[in-house]
């Protein structure tokens, strides 16, 4: 248990270390003085620029650099954004919870769907309503998200009007971000209509997380049905139908357990394909997420803001893949590391 | 003419012939690959079909709805756009581009993938495992994020866009491949033919390569579809493809201007697409299951 944690440490530090290393290695890579890239600041006079070597050990061999740079990162001293000048830590902080917010909820859906689906589907294979959803499942997974996005919004907000086009919430209501979180901070925010703002937060959030959440939906379905009908076949199914379990009984205890297992690391597969959805979505629906904040940053060759931002969402997304993995090897540590279903 | 038969069948089906058989018995895995055909024939001869220049354009014609509407003409198949250009010409080119490009980047990636899996999957040890696990870790940062970067280290264009989803596939071969490799290298023919005398690069060419070509196929195509969608999503944003060039995502996104108006300029390069990976996720189901199927019986 204790080598396992140890293990999944280790890893996570080293990958953590690579990633760190690559934004480093973006410093020297984009087409601007690594001055400018590290700092956010571009010099204005020889002595600032002097200065400002001599501060971030720019005149060092890359690995004293490389020491200092990892030193900062903790720090929170991750330099200013080149285009607004506000520390890059702080948007972040403000634009990583949006994201969060919205793909937590997008996940929420695909796994409430998603799964009962999946076993339905999985349960009744070969069968009419088996190949319905199969089908359904193999179109809308092959819907592009931009397509959708759009086609959402020239319906639900242009042509009837029920819903909101853009932003996370009604300019007209001011909420403080105390936590970056939207519908805790309207609970925390006092003087303001709490229910109509929650309403409206709702409002503005059904559109992009069904976008999101539709595609990613339609692939675990296909995932857990592929790994019913496997579990379906395997001896011990055979067995307990023999003890005389109800078939209710032989789900819940064999089949459901057995099924996701393996479903598990292509569920951690998925929600890579889900923050890449929610970051295009996030453009089209002006959610000021972090993706929104990226394509705004590459658009403006905010390159200081490019560096970060890579490693703060590529450090996110390796952590869930990590704990996902690790919580897999948790709860069934006789499996083999890498035995995983096929769609 | 009787002839001498030993069995009941005419002659032994070979391999491949068997996944033809039991691909066949699809029907809707045939359609798929009527489908996928139609967009293989664009991808090579569009400029012998398309009526007009994709870009020129034209300042007489300018939206015109598409023929089937109530004032459509037949002279402009799907309509022009907000230029005058014809769109069934666009995106006729925009799947050789979209399409093309998709092919080119799957097989360079593949090749480069199976590559390094192989060495991976029959290298044994700390440094394999460690490789391992940090290319699964590497695997999950978003296409998006590679493509991000790599347009901010070269510049934004359609061939940039092509670097960043290759590096974003090659850890998926590489991942399946290893375990393939691996899982192989532990069977009896490999042995064998290890106890023969063969070397690593014998065994690869003459007893994993020819089993692995399944595996290949599938993920292939999987990873076409991947790649349809993201080289799509990148020219929508305008960080792949640039304006003049007919690629369905910037297709997309240019009729996005004159949406309201004219529908059918996003509606048009958005089914296109969807068709495109509809019908390549189609043939890959199909294959995968009649591989299933002829190596159950």
């Amino acid at each position: 248990m204790i080598r396992i944690l140890l293990r999944y440490l280790v890893l996570f530090s080293l990958t953590f270390l690579t990633l760190s290393a690559l934004s480093f290695s973006l410093v020297y890579l984009f087409p601007t003085e690594p001055v400018t890239t590290l700092t956010g600041i571009t010099p204005q006079n020889l002595v600032q620029h002097e200065a400002l070597v001599t501060q971030y050990h720019l005149d060092d061999s890359y690995l004293v650099q490389f020491a200092h740079y990892l030193g900062d990162l903790f720090n929170g001293n991750w330099g200013v954004s080149l285009f607004s000048g506000e520390p890059l830590l702080d948007e972040i902080m403000l634009a990583l919870p949006a994201t969060i917010e919205l793909s937590a909820y997008a996940m929420s859906i695909v796994l409430v769907v998603g799964i009962p689906l999946g076993c339905y589907s999985g349960l009744k294979a070969y069968t009419g309503s088996d190949y319905t959803i199969n089908s359904v499942s193999v179109v809308v997974n092959s819907v592009p998200v931009v397509w959708l996005a759009v086609i959402f919004i020239l319906t639900f907000s242009l042509q009837f009007g029920w819903l909101p086009l853009s932003g996370r919430i009604n300019l007209l209501f001011d909420i403080p971000s105390q936590t970056g979180f939207l519908f805790i901070d309207i609970l925390l925010t006092d003087n303001i209509d709490t229910a109509r703002a929650l309403k409206d937060a709702f409002l503005h959030l059904i559109l992009p997380t069904l976008a999101i959440a539709f595609i990613s939906t339609a692939a675990l379905v296909r995932i857990t049905r592929r790994s019913v009908i496997d579990v379906l076949n395997q001896p011990y199914i055979i067995a307990a139908r023999a003890k005389g379990l109800s078939s209710r009984q032989i789900f819940f205890r064999h089949v459901l357990r057995n099924a996701l297992l393996p479903a598990l690391p292509l569920l951690a597969m998925q929600i890579t394909t889900l923050i890449t959805n929610a970051m295009i979505v996030e453009t089209l629906f002006s959610w000021p997420g972090i993706g929104s904040w990226l394509i705004q940053a590459i658009y403006q060759r905010d390159y200081s803001a490019l560096r970060m931002g890579m490693l703060a969402v590529s450090t996110l997304v390796v952590m869930i893949t990590i704990a996902i993995d690790l919580f897999n090897r948790l709860i069934d540590p006789s499996r083999e590391k890498y035995e995983s279903v096929t769609i | 003419m009787s002839r001498f038969s030993l069995y009941d069948d005419e002659a032994h089906p070979s391999p491949w012939q068997q996944t033809w058989q039991a691909f066949k018995s699809s029907h809707i895995a045939l359609v798929g690959l009527a489908l996928l055909m139609l967009f293989v024939f664009f991808a090579f001869f569009a400029p012998l079909v398309t009526p007009y220049d994709p870009n020129s354009q034209n300042t007489e014609a300018l939206l015109i709805p598409p023929s089937w509407a109530a004032n459509g003409s037949i002279t402009h198949l799907f309509g022009t756009d907000a230029l005058g250009r014809d769109l069934f010409s666009r995106i006729m080119y925009g799947c050789r581009v979209t399409f093309g490009t998709s092919l080119l980047v799957v097989i360079i990636a593949m090749l480069i993938g199976v590559t390094i899996g192989t060495i991976a999957g029959m290298l044994s040890g700390v440094r394999s495992s460690v490789m391992n696990h940090l290319l699964d870790a590497l695997m999950a940062i978003p296409t998006l994020l590679i493509a991000i970067i790599i347009v901010g280290i070269l510049g934004s264009g359609l061939v940039n866009s092509m670097w960043a989803i290759t590096l974003a596939l090659i850890p998926q071969f590489i991942h399946h491949t290893r375990s393939f490799v691996r899982s192989e290298m532990k069977k009896d023919y490999i042995q064998s033919s290890t106890l023969d005398g063969a070397n690593y690069l014998q065994v690869f060419y003459y007893s994993i390569l020819p089993n692995m070509i399944e595996m290949l196929v599938v993920q292939g195509a999987l990873a076409l579809s991947v790649a349809i969608l993201d080289i799509s999503a990148l020219g929508f944003l305008n960080l792949g493809a640039q304006a003049p060039l007919p690629e369905l995502g910037a297709i997309l996104a240019a009729g996005l201007d004159a949406g309201y108006l004219a529908p059918w300029n996003i509606a048009l390069p958005g089914i296109t697409i969807f068709l495109m990976v509809l019908s390549i996720t189609i043939v890959g189901d199909g294959l995968r299951s009649a591989l299933r199927k002829r190596v159950n019986r």
